[in-house]
């Protein structure tokens, strides 16, 4: 009965936290096409009238700040992250224990490592918001420190708890081969 | 001796004026000091060229405590190392490295604000680093005065760009030194805005044969700095040393950097370049015409808390008392 | 343990875990992280480390070009530019023994310079021309084998995300990489032809085929409509990086609208295509760079331990000359390609030999084009090779089995591997153009 409740809160949690990656990750797609849209905007505005948006550097900064965090998530949820799964395939054919094991102890040394990097962080976006600093160059163009900060924070740990989970629930995709994304798609 | 490791740290290579001029005269004078009193002995470990951070991440690595000395360049701290901008908003008043490097270092031990920029780091200032000795305009085509880059665009890094506020119509296109060259030679900038040695190092004579003379004048980038842990532990002698070393290296780098200039300037000459002079009406013009960059930090700073205001006039006084007469004087229209 | 050594026993630490599963960038940051703890026995220190790696390493402009260069290749693949270039190719060699192979080798090099990634060529490649191949009795190994090793080619004829990766590690111009892999590239893809040939000539069973029925050739006017669209594209991206009208970054994000509007004017993609293409283009970047993050921790722990300091002093007394050093850093790419991908080889052995090669006065350049077609031998070796894969995945043939893909593949791997020979030997090929 207790494992049973138990079972629920953590697949809610686990809905909950997929789903604020999912959201997390429509965000970051719409900066890649923010990012597209402020390079062209620059090169047409410098190479036809004259006028260079000075800022576009540190927008592009940002936009990366933002594509690679609010996607990091969704990729940890997907089990896109890199790695090399050769010995994990041969292992889990004639040891599944083994396997699942090591693939457990490898998650968790996983949300070890993201709640290192958001604790480090934390530190320095609360300084960034009481210091108010900035990058960029006074006068020409200059952008907040501590909404990158943040943004790493929260994407480091919202990592460490999809990694957690995975623990718990044992479920993670696990396919040798992975095919570019969205092939079955392809309209042609 | 007691032995004392330091790790120096620049983002920058090892071939850099002044990471080599670090290697090559800071630490064997320091090593000749304390050789000489015989009670400590420095074991270096120098890390140039990103194997630990990177140019901008000096500043965060020094106080992190990744290096035990840095050499900080400054004009990527705006927001951390406001004051550090003081010879940037003054434009027009003295190419020279070795004056603007003195009167700098001096502003920041007369005054506390540089010190306390550097301590909220957790690192303590030791010397100002002059590097260049004037940014000037380098164009493609013939060139007389600032009518010449009306409406034209300019290539330029960082706190330079506001000095075209003062030029009609003229736009600022960012880049990297590296990009300056391509960007005139395909005709995406008509002018680029750098100093001779940059000039030379970059063949930017190929691409830009005239050089408009308008001495804007030279500007602090570079700041040795310690680790404040570091710092605290090391012994007085060591200290005293390191202090009276920075001033030397501080002289002796802006000495350099005004060597080099007038070479590269010869060596511009003979790949073809023109020099033309600016003539003083012009120059007085532009430096009317711009923006009273130093007013705005000085209020910025005094705002803060800080003696914006009396800095400004210290550092200006100290360079009239030089013998440089400002084109503008940009302490005489402060309000308070 | 002195530092050095806890450096080095970490670099064998790294490669073992990777073998055994862990995910790239968590074995690169953790053990890092417990280095410099270990080292300098300060847990505060080590935190640090991963305070200033993190917001850095991402922070980069030029990184920027990541994921402008996915999405165009992504984009182009589904406006079908890869599919036209090879057909209109098809229609050049089809007279000849082994014409479908070299087609898709000129393909493959035409749509290189569209795409920044292998995986896009191994996956357009595998669906237009290996069904081809069958269909006109060519030996199922070389029709795979084929693709496979043309695949390489995205990666290494510009603009290229591996090039990308090391001008980052080895602080070059991206610019500068890619101009000096146009070359590289366009040698492998001869090369490629002219083993196709000589097999052709000397073992046609090797490649098998028969010849065309049909003799009508296309028309001018199908050739221009087929290959416009590719040309134009290569103009603006490789035109405007070379004559520095545009910074890489500008580039891909001119190419990027460019291969939208040519997508959008042949009604090859609706608006679920290009919100996917986008949603790619993110995991794609987000996945290469933080391990290009954790790959930048690992770089840093390596210069604090004075690992390649170390290394550079035990060479110089060792006396190993140019050969020796080449010669291993050669084995050890092909030993890591193995089991890892290219990305990875590059931010694990880039940064242990650049101190070395450096002082030997060799151009940093040319070892990043030696370093990126070195790694890249791995997309087609067993037993993990990406562009086998990618191939194996999207035939989805029941005939052809993945160890087919690499048996077909493995004469191709061999070619590149004189190629990189001759590029190690002779550093003006991959020189001369930026002279
Ligand atoms: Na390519
Ligand atoms: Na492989």
């Amino acid at each position: 009965m207790k494992n049973g409740t138990s079972k629920t809160v953590i697949t809610g949690l686990s809905k909950l936290a997929n789903g604020i990656a999912i959201s997390a990750n429509a965000v970051g797609t719409i900066v890649v096409l923010l990012l597209v849209l402020v390079v062209n905007y620059d090169v047409v505005a410098r190479g036809i009238f004259n006028k260079p948006f000075l800022g576009a550097v540190e927008v592009v900064q940002f936009s990366m700040v933002l594509i690679v965090f609010l996607q990091l998530p969704d990729v940890v949820r997907v089990d896109r992250l890199t790695r090399s799964d050769g010995f994990l395939t041969v292992l889990g054919d004639r040891y599944p224990r083994t396997h699942n094991f090591i693939r457990r102890v490898i998650n968790t040394v996983s949300a070890i490592f993201m709640t290192l990097i958001a604790i480090a962080i934390w530190p320095e976006f609360v300084e960034m918001l009481e210091t108010r600093d900035y990058y960029g160059i006074p006068g020409v163009f200059t952008a907040p420190w501590w909404p990158i900060k943040l943004t790493i924070f929260l994407s480091a740990a919202l990592c460490a708890i999809i990694f957690i989970l995975k623990v718990v629930l044992k479920a993670d995709n696990f396919e040798l081969v992975r095919v570019p994304e969205h092939e079955e798609e392809d309209p042609s | 001796a007691e032995k004392i490791s330091a790790v120096v740290i620049d983002g920058y290579p090892a071939k850099a004026l002044w990471v080599q001029e670090f290697s090559n005269f800071f630490i064997p004078e320091v090593d000749k000091r304390l050789a000489e009193a015989g009670n400590y002995e420095m074991d270096w470990q120098e890390s140039y060229g990103g194997s630990i951070v990177k140019p901008k991440g000096v500043l965060e690595g020094v106080k992190l405590g990744l290096g035990d000395i840095g050499i900080v360049t400054t004009i990527f701290h705006n927001s951390k190392l406001p004051s550090q901008a003081i010879s940037a908003v003054t434009p027009f008043v003295a190419a020279d490295s070795r004056a603007v490097a003195k009167a700098v270092d001096e502003i920041a031990k007369e005054f506390p604000t540089m010190q306390k920029e550097f301590e909220e780091q957790n690192q303590v200032y030791l010397a100002t680093g002059v590097v260049l000795d004037t940014y000037q305009i380098f164009s493609r085509n013939e060139i007389s005065g600032t009518a010449d880059i009306e409406g034209g665009k300019v290539a330029g890094a960082g706190m330079n760009l506001r000095y075209l506020e003062g030029i009609k119509d003229a736009a600022g296109v960012r880049g990297g030194l590296t990009d300056f060259y391509n960007m005139v030679q395909t005709g995406l900038t008509d002018h680029a805005m750098l100093w001779p040695e940059a000039a030379k190092t970059f063949k930017i004579a190929e691409v830009a044969p005239y050089m408009l003379k308008a001495d804007l004048g030279a500007v602090n980038s570079k700041t040795v700095t310690v680790n404040k842990d570091y710092w605290d532990g090391l012994p007085d002698e060591v200290k005293d040393v390191l202090q009276e070393v920075a001033v030397l290296y501080r002289d002796h780098v802006a000495g350099i950097a005004m060597d080099r200039a007038g070479e590269s300037r010869d060596a511009y000459v003979a790949a073809g370049g023109t020099i033309v002079e600016m003539s003083d009406e012009d120059r007085k013009a532009w430096a009317e015409a711009m923006p009273n960059l130093a007013a705005e930090w000085a209020k910025t700073l005094d705002d803060a808390g800080e003696p914006g205001t009396e800095m400004l006039n210290a550092y200006m006084a100290k360079l009239k008392d030089g013998g440089f007469v400002p084109v503008r004087d940009w302490s005489a229209e402060l309000t308070n | 343990m002195s530092p050095i050594e806890i450096g080095l026993a970490s670099v064998v630490a790294i490669v073992v875990l990777v073998y055994i599963g862990v995910y790239i960038p968590i074995a690169l940051g953790v053990v890092s992280f417990i280095s410099i703890w270990m080292m300098r026995d300060n847990f505060d220190l080590a935190m640090n480390l991963l305070k200033i790696a993190v917001g850095d390493s991402v922070m980069e402009y030029t990184f920027a070009t990541v994921p402008l260069f996915t999405f165009m290749g992504l984009i182009v693949s589904k406006a079908g530019l890869g599919a036209d270039i090879y057909e209109v190719m098809n229609s050049g060699f089809r007279k000849v023994k082994g014409g479908i192979g070299m087609a898709t080798v000129g393909a493959n090099a035409v749509f290189a310079a569209v795409t920044g990634s292998s995986i896009a060529s191994a996956s357009v490649f595998s669906k237009v021309s290996v069904p081809q191949m069958l269909s006109y009795d060519y030996n199922p190994r070389f029709a795979v084998g084929v693709v496979a090793g043309s695949s390489v080619l995205g990666m290494i004829i510009p603009p290229s995300a591996m090039l990308i990766i090391y001008s980052f590690v080895a602080e070059q111009s991206v610019g500068e990489m890619f101009q000096a892999g146009i070359v590289p590239g366009l040698m492998l893809a001869a090369a490629y032809v002219a083993w196709i040939w000589t097999m052709g000539r000397f073992a046609p069973k090797y490649i098998g085929g028969r010849s065309f029925e049909d003799t009508e050739w296309m028309t001018w006017s199908e050739i221009a409509e087929k290959t416009l669209p590719i040309t134009s594209l290569i103009v603006v991206v490789l035109g405007g990086i070379y004559t520095g009208w545009l910074t890489p970054v500008e580039a891909g994000a001119t190419g990027s609208l460019l291969g939208l509007v040519i997508a959008v004017v042949r009604r090859k993609i609706n608006l679920h295509g290009f919100w996917h293409a986008l949603l790619e283009t993110g995991h794609i970047t987000a996945a290469i760079l933080f391990l290009i993050t954790a790959a930048s921790i690992y770089s840093r722990m390596l210069g604090m331990a004075g690992v390649p300091n170390a290394l550079g002093d035990f060479l110089e007394t060792a006396q190993f000359s140019f050969f020796w050093i080449m010669f291993f850093y050669v084995v050890l790419m092909i030993f890591l390609g193995t089991l890892l991908d290219t990305a990875s080889i590059i931010l694990i052995v880039v940064p242990l030999f650049l101190p070395l090669i450096e002082p030997m006065g060799l151009s940093l350049v040319w070892f990043g084009i030696v370093t990126v077609v070195g790694a890249e031998i791995g997309l087609l070796t067993p037993p993990l090779g990406i562009s086998c894969f990618v191939i194996k995945a999207t035939l989805d043939d029941d005939r052809i089995t993945l160890k087919d893909v690499f048996i077909g593949a493995f004469p191709f791997a061999l070619v590149m591997l004189i190629v990189l020979i001759l590029l190690i030997r002779f550093p003006s090929l991959s020189l001369a153009i930026l002279n």
